[in-house]
């Protein structure tokens, strides 16, 4: 049913009424929610974010679903690029006394290898996700969308009995 | 169309999921935090830390602790210690930099050693810090109480490995080579003609005038070559004495190497060392070892999460889903340690044999994770009737210095098995003190246990199997009452040196000696006879063989002399009579 979900997430957010560029931003910013370890400080101020601004907040939770197992995978090279980071560059040295020694800072987990490599890189891909992104569901709506919307798929998935029917009838924890 | 940035109208739902949060953190905070120093403690400890209860009462920056277990990281079903409750005063603002600063804490009915159901220690990784202190006690060599037991095979010992054959063999060679060429050079003299040659001329003389000049000169000449006959065999004579000399020399030095052989063969009965400090170590230096590991253990996570200095350290990272990484600290000169307490007050209840346990005090004072912002060592004391403690761990400075001593008196000691044998020892009540000093590398410690009515009992679980030397250990040691251990460490961390004696030491040894001594004195018999078995069958025949030539090349050697000297007396005689004339003289 995951499988089902995660489809009908990625239909619903790319056949939305939100703008490529909504939608584009949603997505970069549920990848940082996915990236990096999630009970985080940073991660509530990415919801905060999602919700205030004006993002596609299906397109948020897309890339949060899309990038979590890509965290997992990534966690070695996050690693090593949190230790060269916080232990091996003398330059950023200060900086990071500084932020672990100022009040709140800590407690975003920033002096983590794991979050400050997670976070880098999510910062980094971004802008490269947005505009990637943002281009991808424009050729998408122009060249693939009537298409996949006569599809028998699509209408069964966007109808979702199934799933509704596998909500109604499946077991109680 | 444009589009607006801001979505405004998800503020007020965005304000309600920051207090749906808010509360949520608030229901659940005790749970949370409780978890929280449970994986902290078990990291940093290396065995389970169990909390039954912890309120966090912020307001009042009050942490309070209930029924805290933490289980030993040495012993399976053993608690380090129990408390009943802890209830520490804590400093809020630096909570906000995720810094723990405990003004007071106070913890009361804290237990040592008590049982529990699970093994509660997770350390042991060969890179961890139990690993570290496991591969230092492995390097303290502590020897085995044993002596040999039955037979002690003879063909232990090969004969390829004896010097003696080897070293007779050798001799008669050179003998039998000396042998060749002074026989050769006894033929060359050719003495029996020169003496031949002597006499005949004498009978020539017989007749003779002493006016034949030309006889005369023949005679002289016969003389001379008697001379340098006799001359020879002087050379030769002394040549073979020399030469007889070496031959015997080499002949005793035959019996040297029999004695080496005797050595070497002793060498292979394996005998033990019955040496007083050999013993204490046998029977209690298992013992030693393990209690300077704990204390060892303890510096050691010291040294580990209270280093000197202000560079940043990285520590494991908290265990989640995801890896966990490492997290990095970055103190900073006047700022807060990440931790620490300042003071700590702890009642303690220690037992006592055949009584309740009784309740003791102790203070803690300046345990910091950075002792170099402190600047001041961490302390710990306790003094009461029977009860001492004080420790100082002073990591201000670039070189650590922990220093701990302890001693409590009329306390329960905990029994003893004596390492491979079926003894087991219950000290009883009495006396145990441990003091230990690490400066940089260098370790000096000192454990002793006292006891003046201690019981001894055989183990019959079948752990250690029945022997003689236990049989014989059990008749000494079971007619002691009192028991005295004394076990010293000194040198550099890196090769430590264990010394360990007590009162049974002595009295074992001399037991042992005199048991072990007969048994040891029949096997080196045993070994002797079976050196001399291979060594005397070639010694013997080299040995005569050196005395007959020496014999045989005198008595030839003499019997050549006395030829030539008897020649030459009556060669010499008959020209007297020739020229012995008024005016004429022998040339």
């Amino acid at each position: 049913m995951l499988v089902l979900k995660l489809i009908q997430s990625l239909i619903k957010a790319l056949h939305s009424e939100g703008t490529p560029g909504q939608l584009a931003a949603g997505l970069a910013l549920g990848s940082i929610l996915g990236l990096t370890p999630l009970w985080n400080l940073h991660n509530a101020v990415v919801l905060a974010l999602i919700i205030v601004l004006n993002v596609s907040f299906a397109g948020a939770m897309l890339g949060w679903a899309l990038f979590v197992p890509m965290g997992f995978l990534l966690d070695p090279a996050f690693d090593w690029i949190g230790r060269t980071l916080l232990l091996e560059t003398q330059a950023l040295r200060p900086l990071w006394t500084a932020l672990y020694n100022a009040p709140v800072v800590p407690l975003t987990s920033f002096n983590n290898t794991i979050v400050l490599g997670s976070l880098v890189v999510a910062a980094a891909l971004w802008v490269p996700l947005f505009f990637a992104s943002r281009w991808g569901i424009v050729r998408y709506r122009a060249t693939v969308v009537e298409r996949v919307k006569r599809s028998a798929l699509y209408r069964s998935v966007v109808a979702s009995k199934l799933y509704n029917l596998y909500r109604l009838f499946r077991p109680e924890a | 169309m444009r589009v607006a940035v801001f979505r405004w109208k998800a503020v007020v739902p965005l304000l309600v999921l920051g207090a749906v949060a808010l509360g949520l953190w608030l229901v659940f905070a005790d749970r949370i935090v409780r978890r929280t120093a449970e994986s902290v403690g078990t990291t940093l400890i290396g065995a389970e830390v169990e909390i039954e209860r912890l309120h966090l009462d912020l307001p009042h920056g009050r942490v309070e602790i209930h029924g805290l277990t933490v289980a030993s990281p040495f012993e399976a079903l053993e608690n380090l210690l129990q408390a009943d409750a802890l209830v520490a005063d804590l400093e809020p603002l630096p909570l906000l930099e995720k810094k723990l600063v405990i003004d007071r804490l106070t913890a009361t009915g804290l237990k040592f050693g008590t049982p529990r159901k699970t093994d509660g220690r997770t350390g042991g990784q060969a890179d961890g810090v139990m690993g570290q202190v496991n591969h230092w006690g492995d390097q303290l060599r502590v020897p085995a109480l044993a002596l040999p037991t039955g037979k002690i095979s003879a063909a232990r010992l090969d004969p390829a490995q004896l010097t003696t054959p080897r070293a007779a063999a050798a001799l008669g060679a050179r003998a039998d080579s000396a042998r060749q060429a002074w026989d050769s050079q006894l033929k060359g003299l050719d003495v029996a003609a020169t003496a031949d040659s002597a006499r005949r001329m004498v009978e020539r003389l017989r007749g003779a005038k002493a006016t034949d000049v030309k006889l005369l000169g023949d005679a002289r000449r016969t003389l001379g070559q008697l001379k340098q006959a006799q001359d020879r065999v002087t050379a030769l004579e002394r040549s073979a004495t020399s030469g007889i000399a070496a031959l015997q020399a080499g002949a005793a030095g035959l019996s040297d190497a029999k004695q080496r052989d005797y050595a070497t063969a002793r060498g292979l009965l394996k005998l033990p060392g019955l040496d007083a400090p050999d013993i204490g170590a046998a029977l209690f230096g298992s013992a030693a070892v393990d209690r300077f590991q704990r204390a060892l253990y303890w510096v050691e996570l010291g040294r580990r999460y209270m280093p000197p200095g202000l560079l940043p350290r990285a520590t494991p990272g908290p265990q989640r889903a995801r890896r966990a990484g490492a997290t990095v600290r970055f103190p900073e000169a006047n700022s807060e340690p990440a931790f620490l307490l300042k003071t700590a007050e702890l009642s303690l209840q220690l037992g006592t044999a055949g009584a309740a346990p009784r309740t003791y005090a102790a203070s803690v004072s300046g345990v910091t994770s950075d002792p170099a912002l402190y600047g001041r060592p961490a302390t710990a004391s306790a003094a009461a009737p029977g009860f001492r403690l004080g420790a100082l761990l002073d990591h201000v400075r670039a070189t650590p210095r922990d220093t701990a001593t302890a001693s409590l008196a009329g306390v329960a000691l905990p029994p003893l098995s004596l390492p491979s044998l079926p003894i087991r020892l219950e000290p009883g009540s009495g006396t145990v003190a441990l003091s230990l000093a690490v400066q940089g590398d260098e370790v000096r410690a000192r454990w002793t246990m006292q006891s003046d009515r201690v019981r001894w009992t055989r183990d019959s679980s079948g752990a250690a199997p029945s022997s003689p030397t236990g049989d014989l250990v059990w008749r000494v040691v079971s007619g002691i009452p009192t028991l005295a251990v004394s076990a010293s460490l000194t040198g550099s961390l890196a090769r430590p040196q264990l010394a360990v004696s007590s009162n049974l030491d002595r009295a074992l040894a001399e037991r042992l000696r005199a048991v072990a001594g007969a048994e040891l004195a029949v096997a080196e018999r045993r070994v002797r006879a079976q050196v001399d078995s291979l060594v005397d069958g070639p010694v013997a025949p080299v040995l005569a063989k050196v005395t007959v030539l020496g014999g045989d090349v005198t008595r030839r050697l003499g019997g050549e002399r006395t030829q030539l000297d008897d020649a030459r007396k009556a060669l010499e005689q008959r020209l007297r009579e020739l020229t012995g004339l008024p005016g004429m003289r022998l040339p």
